[in-house]
């Protein structure tokens, strides 16, 4: 029967040392890095393909096609990725190594090979053991604490918050006191009207502006004159 | 109970020692055994000697092992698949040949980097790293500030050694055991170093 989703993989199904599953979702988890193409025998995915497959099936050679595809781009990528780097090879200044490092590289390697053997060994005599006691269930009218959620306060506790941005703000540019000489200045030839101080202002300097004008009345440097609520607003020099 | 004046008898040092190993699940040193069961070192260490004996694999379900630095009850491996249908659980999937290699890098020439594991191996080993650590099998334990970008240092865990049944990393065979003289005669040989100088065949490399 032809799947309906058009993807005659998808009910074929491996079971390999490093995984058990979907052929596709291991297809997706080598795409991803989440599973190391060195780690799959590829010679075991063809011959689970050949015990799994039909010759009956209607879709044999949909299926046939679509495993040849994705078997031939595995075994592509794997072989690339045991050779060189291109990049390597091109740029000619491949590292010179002796035979003498070669060797001692390879017998480095060989010690691994028969340590890892030996750990299989180890990993697999003690692979029966099961701790006396996994988890244990909280006492009888004690609270159950979770480590993680400690942790997770603990951190909350003892980090501080992080400091807003304020780039946007820009370098601080006005001062009160030079707002203060405008005024002073403007004061000169008689009352101002607030709107005419700060017609070519930008809002923080007409902000500062006000601030001035307020700080200077509080002084008994000018009055400020205002004759009806939110009316216009004017600034006279003192008397 | 003592029935003679009604007072409880005081435990014996190696009940105390098997009541605390009974609630521990990770491996307890002799120096925390001591500290909570209130014994001497040595009263403990014969303790152990004895509980040893009783949970021995041919007479107890439960055997007493002496892993990752301390002292662990443990269920006996024969008895594992009762257990594990007791607890409806499957063993974790099997390591693979590149992991297993990946942790003798660590237990041999750790603490080290991902790219020297990468260098021994002759192959990028990122992926098989990130996985050990997600099994809690490696850890990152610290930085190498001498080289570029101080990258992290890899090292065992308490879980590889208990799960190696390994006391610690000297209970590994060394290095220099691993490979006979005719073995690396053989790669020698391989190699042509004593003919025109040039690589021939090479060892199968993973």
């Amino acid at each position: 029967m032809l799947d309906p989703s058009g993807r005659a993989l998808s009910d074929f199904t491996v079971e390999l040392d490093v995984y058990s599953g979907p052929y596709e979702w291991l297809l997706a988890l080598i795409l991803k890095d989440e599973l190391e193409i060195f780690e799959v025998p590829l010679h075991e995915l063809v011959s689970f393909y050949l015990q799994a497959r039909n010759p009956e099936a209607l879709n044999t050679l949909e299926r046939d096609t679509d495993f040849a595809g994705s078997a031939a781009a595995l075994v592509l990528l794997k072989s690339r990725t045991l050779s060189p780097a291109p990049a390597d090879a091109e740029d000619g200044e491949e590292e010179e190594i002796s035979p003498e490092q070669l060797a001692e590289k390879l017998t480095r390697y060989l010690m691994v090979r028969h340590g890892a053997e030996a750990l299989r060994a180890s990993f697999a005599r003690n692979a029966g053991h099961h701790p006396s006691a996994h988890l244990l269930p909280p006492r009888p009218g004690r609270l159950q604490i979770d480590p993680d959620r400690i942790l997770e306060a603990a951190r909350r506790s003892f980090s501080r918050p992080a400091e807003p941005p304020v780039k946007h703000l820009g370098p601080i540019t006005v001062t009160l006191q030079e707002l203060a000489s405008v005024i002073h200045t403007a004061l000169v030839s008689g009352p101002v009207p607030y709107e005419e101080l700060v017609r070519d202002m930008d809002r923080l300097r007409s902000a500062v502006a006000f601030a001035a004008a307020l700080s200077l009345a509080h002084e008994g440097h000018l009055r400020l004159v205002q004759p009806e609520p939110l009316g216009p607003l004017t600034l006279e020099p003192a008397q | 109970m003592n029935e003679t004046n009604g007072s409880p008898e005081p435990p014996k040092a190696a009940h105390l020692v098997e009541a605390v190993l009974l609630t521990s699940a990770r491996p307890v040193g002799v120096g925390a055994l001591s500290s909570a069961s209130g014994l001497p070192e040595a009263a403990v260490r014969s303790s152990l000697t004895d509980l040893a004996r009783r949970y021995s694999p041919g007479k107890s379900g439960i055997v007493l092992r002496n892993v990752a630095g301390g002292y662990l009850l443990s269920t006996n491996p024969a008895c594992s698949a009762a257990v594990e249908r007791f607890r409806d659980e499957a063993r974790p999937a099997p390591l693979s040949g590149a992991a297993y290699e990946v942790l003798s890098c660590a237990i041999y020439y750790g603490p080290l980097t991902r790219s020297a594991i990468s260098g021994v191996r002759g192959v990028n080993s990122d992926a098989v790293v990130r996985n050990l650590i997600d099994r809690g099998l490696l850890a990152e334990v610290g930085a190498d500030h001498e080289s570029p970008g101080s990258p992290a240092l890899l090292d065992v865990t308490e879980e590889l050694l208990i799960a190696a049944g390994a006391s610690s990393r000297e209970d590994f065979p060394s290095l220099e055991t691993l490979v006979s003289e005719e073995e690396l005669a053989r790669v020698r040989k391989r190699l042509r170093i004593v003919g025109d100088g040039s690589p021939a065949e090479l060892p199968e490399t993973p």
